[in-house]
């Protein structure tokens, strides 16, 4: 059995050569107007003015009308909808005008039914021997496939959109929820706290909190917990919670620090170490002044800014990062606030900023020259200082800060 | 940035001539007015510019707030008046644009000594009585249709024309996509022209008008022009026998006589 | 501005790591996915030499204490060279001085390491 090109036409199969020439090029020749008419495109000649001449059936199949209804009754932009019309107008029509040709054109056709079509058209200006332009040769092309796939990728791509969205609110709204919402107001002591985010899109590592412990004093802590997203978010609520729960056991600092140090090195694996860096502490306000008994891991040196106008930081060598080492180290001091003095708590976001978006970094240094050029000032001042400072600069912020000041009000609480 | 480099504005012709200022309309740029350029330029100093957002303009100065309003374009065409000087021009506004002309017109009238109006359109929404040639479905289609992005060629596959040394009117610097336009930036436009309703300004125009419309426009259909014609007092009106939405481009020749005419006329 | 290139150089002793320019956040993953790819035995030593580093932020600290974990687990050496300026500073108030063995050299080092093998 042989395979053949096309139908077998029937009758007696003859394997002879000279017969097979013959069949092929009668099928050809007979099928020249089926192939037209048939095509798998549509096929249209209009006038100049666009005046259907002449359709195949596939076209009309595909629209349905009759042949009569279209051929010198009506013209190709009746068969477009509007927008097509519009686009035909302006651009298509000029176009075919200016080159002669244009291809792969996407419009819709307006079926009988009032259905639309989407499709792929191209045309040709025919011209006679004079070159003068006689007749549009258009071809049509079914392009629902095509504009199903379309369709596919702006729907993913919109909900890819929406997605981006939504997570930029949930970051917004986990972060709100990270930090105290209002801090709690210590009898005899003004506190001010500050956070500001870099990223809109991750959640940050900053925590920060002051809470009263059972026998009057108060505990605080300020940390900073490495690197962003989701596993620093729960970092930081473990910290949290493990700190307040600690202190309230035993609030001294350095044994809060120890307990959140063996916590954390539970949770953290040696192939993505997680620390993080804090400073925990304890008020105790007594006459006009605040006992403030503190301990750090690895954190920044807190600044203390004094009533006759002097600024240092409070260093705590030997202190170190919380989380990843079995038995870390934590360096404690103590420090007597009196009416005038402030102590101010930050992560290093502050110090790391990038004060002319450039590459220099703000640093230590000039952050106490600012706080010697500031002092003295209350908590609130300190903080709506820092903050200003904190706009200046721009866009050169990389990492989220947390400010959170101590000072002792210089008024007489109400009693 | 200045007004010259955001609206491509290209000025040709005789220096000393009297100005002419061509806007275009919706979905094309600058490039429609090239086969009445030629007729014109010998009369006059002819101004050429794109909408931002159009063409070759800045796209960076596209602003939705601003072209989401017919008065965005009409800034447009008063910056570049300001920019350039033009005093008593003739402002020639095509489509959606005659519209920007008339609103233009009315608020420095100074500036224009006649307005040509092509195939224009004050609304295009049929209401009541008042035949704009669209319903509202016909306009949601369209929208929607742009919204889409299934019009035409997709931004990422734009064409380029070949320059055809058989064709010598093509010319060599339409080497870019003709008429491309910012999807966003044509949405935007449409929009604005074809919910517009700009009915009750035509009675405010105070300079000159013609009125050029084609015998056979789905898009301006003749209810209109003679809507128009009949609102704006003293204007003349002009029914090219052509076909289609665009004379400039598809009957060039009588579009720029009736132009050259009625400018060169008697104020 | 973010750039840190990361030099190899390996031998049968270990591998000198050459930091230079800026360990941060942005390309934190860069340098883990180089400590990673190398391989390490007992008796050998990583050591990364810091003299062209110029800043290092929590998270690049974060690389280091990884590094010298694996280090440490496949019983080889981990050191520090040349750690200096704003470097050794954030080192000190991490209280990670205590912790990675930091030497003025990459050649001190190695030599501190051969002295407690041998």
């Amino acid at each position: 059995m042989r395979c053949g090109t096309g139908q077998d036409p029937g009758g007696d199969r003859n394997d002879n050569p000279g017969n097979e020439g013959a069949v092929l090029s009668a099928l050809l020749e007979d099928s020249v107007e089926d192939l037209y008419e048939n095509a798998p495109c549509g096929y249209l000649t209009t006038l100049l003015d666009g005046s259907i001449a002449r359709i195949n059936g596939t076209l009309l199949t595909w629209l349905g009308f009759t042949r009569e209804e279209l051929v010198g009754r009506r013209r190709f932009t009746d068969l477009l909808t509007i927008g097509g019309k519009l686009y035909h107008e302006t651009h298509f029509a000029p176009l075919l005008q200016m080159q002669g040709e244009i291809g792969g054109v996407a419009l819709e056709l307006a079926a009988a039914d009032g259905t639309r079509l989407p499709v792929l058209v191209s045309s040709v200006v025919k011209t006679g021997t004079d070159g003068q332009p006689l007749l549009i040769r258009t071809t049509v092309f079914d392009a629902r496939d095509r504009r199903a796939y379309e369709r596919e990728l702006l729907r993913a791509r919109e909900d890819a959109d929406r997605d981006t969205a939504r997570l930029r609110r949930l970051a917004t709204t986990l972060q709100r929820t990270l930090l105290p919402s209002k801090l709690q107001s210590v009898p005899g002591l003004d506190i001010a706290a500050h956070y500001r985010i870099a990223s809109h899109d991750m959640v940050g590592g900053d925590f920060y909190d002051v809470f009263p412990l059972s026998d009057g004093r108060w505990g605080f802590f300020l940390g900073d917990v490495c690197g962003k997203g989701s596993t620093a978010a729960a970092l930081t609520s473990l910290a949290r919670y493990t700190m307040r729960s600690a202190a309230i056991y035993d609030p001294d600092p350095v044994s809060v620090l120890g307990n959140l140090n063996t916590v954390m090195n539970q949770e953290y694996r040696s192939d993505d170490p997680r620390f993080c860096t804090v400073i925990f502490g304890v008020l105790m306000v007594e006459d006009a002044s605040c006992l403030i008994t503190f301990a750090s891991g690895g954190h920044p040196p807190a600044l203390l800014l004094r009533a006759d106008g002097t600024a240092e930081y409070r260093f705590t060598p030997g202190g170190q990062l919380v989380g990843i080492l079995p038995n870390a180290h934590f360096t404690a001091t103590s420090v007597r606030l009196v009416p005038g003095d402030t102590m101010l708590l930050y992560t290093d976001g502050l110090t790391e900023g990038r004060p002319t978006n450039g590459r220099e970094r703000y640093g230590e240094e000039a952050l106490e020259a600012f706080a010697v050029d500031l002092a003295p000032a209350s908590a609130q001042e300190t903080v709506d200082a820092m903050s200003e400072l904190l706009d200046t600069f721009g866009d050169g912020l990389d990492d989220d800060i947390a400010l959170l000041a101590f000072s002792v009000s210089t008024s007489e609480p109400p009693s | 940035m200045d007004v010259r480099t955001r609206n491509h504005v290209v000025v040709t012709g005789r220096e000393d001539g009297p100005a002419m200022l061509l806007a275009h309309g919706f979905g094309c740029d600058q490039n429609m007015w090239r086969f009445v350029v030629p007729a014109l330029e010998a009369r006059f100093r002819v101004v050429l510019f794109d909408y931002v957002g159009a063409g070759r303009s800045d796209l960076s100065s596209w602003r939705e707030e601003r072209y989401s309003e017919l008065a965005g374009y009409v800034d447009d065409v008063l910056d570049i008046c300001h920019e350039l000087n033009l005093v008593q021009a003739v402002f020639v506004g095509h489509s959606v644009s005659s519209m920007v002309g008339v609103l233009a017109a009315i608020r420095e009238p100074d500036l224009f000594a006649k307005l040509v109006l092509i195939t224009p359109s004050p609304r295009y929404v049929d209401d009541g009585e008042y035949r704009g040639g669209f319903s509202r479905e016909d306009i949601d289609e369209l929208l929607d249709s742009l919204e889409s992005n299934y019009l035409g060629w997709s931004a990422a596959m734009a064409p380029v024309i070949m320059g055809n040394p058989d064709r010598p009117e093509l010319g060599e610097e339409l080497t870019n996509s003709f008429c491309a336009t910012d999807p966003l930036a044509a949405r935007t436009f449409a929009r604005a022209t074809f919910l517009s309703d700009n009915r009750a300004d035509l009675a405010k125009v105070s300079v000159p008008t013609l009125v050029l419309q084609c015998s056979n426009d789905v898009i301006a259909p003749p209810e209109v022009g003679a809507f128009v014609h009949a609102e704006i007092d003293g204007s003349e009106l002009v029914t090219l026998d052509a076909t289609g939405h665009c004379p400039q481009l598809s009957a060039p020749r009588p579009t720029a006589e009736a132009i050259v005419a009625f400018a060169a006329g008697p104020p | 501005m973010t750039e840190l290139t990361a030099t190899v150089h390996t031998s049968a002793g270990g591998h000198l790591f050459e930091l230079a320019g800026h360990l941060d956040f942005r390309n934190v993953s860069y340098l883990r996915e180089v400590v990673e790819g190398v391989e390490l035995g007992p008796g050998q030593q990583l050591i990364f030499d810091m003299s062209g580093l110029s800043f290092c932020d929590s998270t690049g600290l974060t690389v280091l204490v990884m590094a010298r974990n694996r280090a440490l687990a496949a019983h080889a050496g981990f050191a520090l060279a040349a750690v200096s300026g704003r470097v050794a500073r954030i080192f000190r108030v991490a209280g990670l001085d205590q912790v990675f063995s930091v030497y003025p050299s990459p050649e001190a080092a190695a030599e501190a390491w051969t002295r407690s093998a041998g």
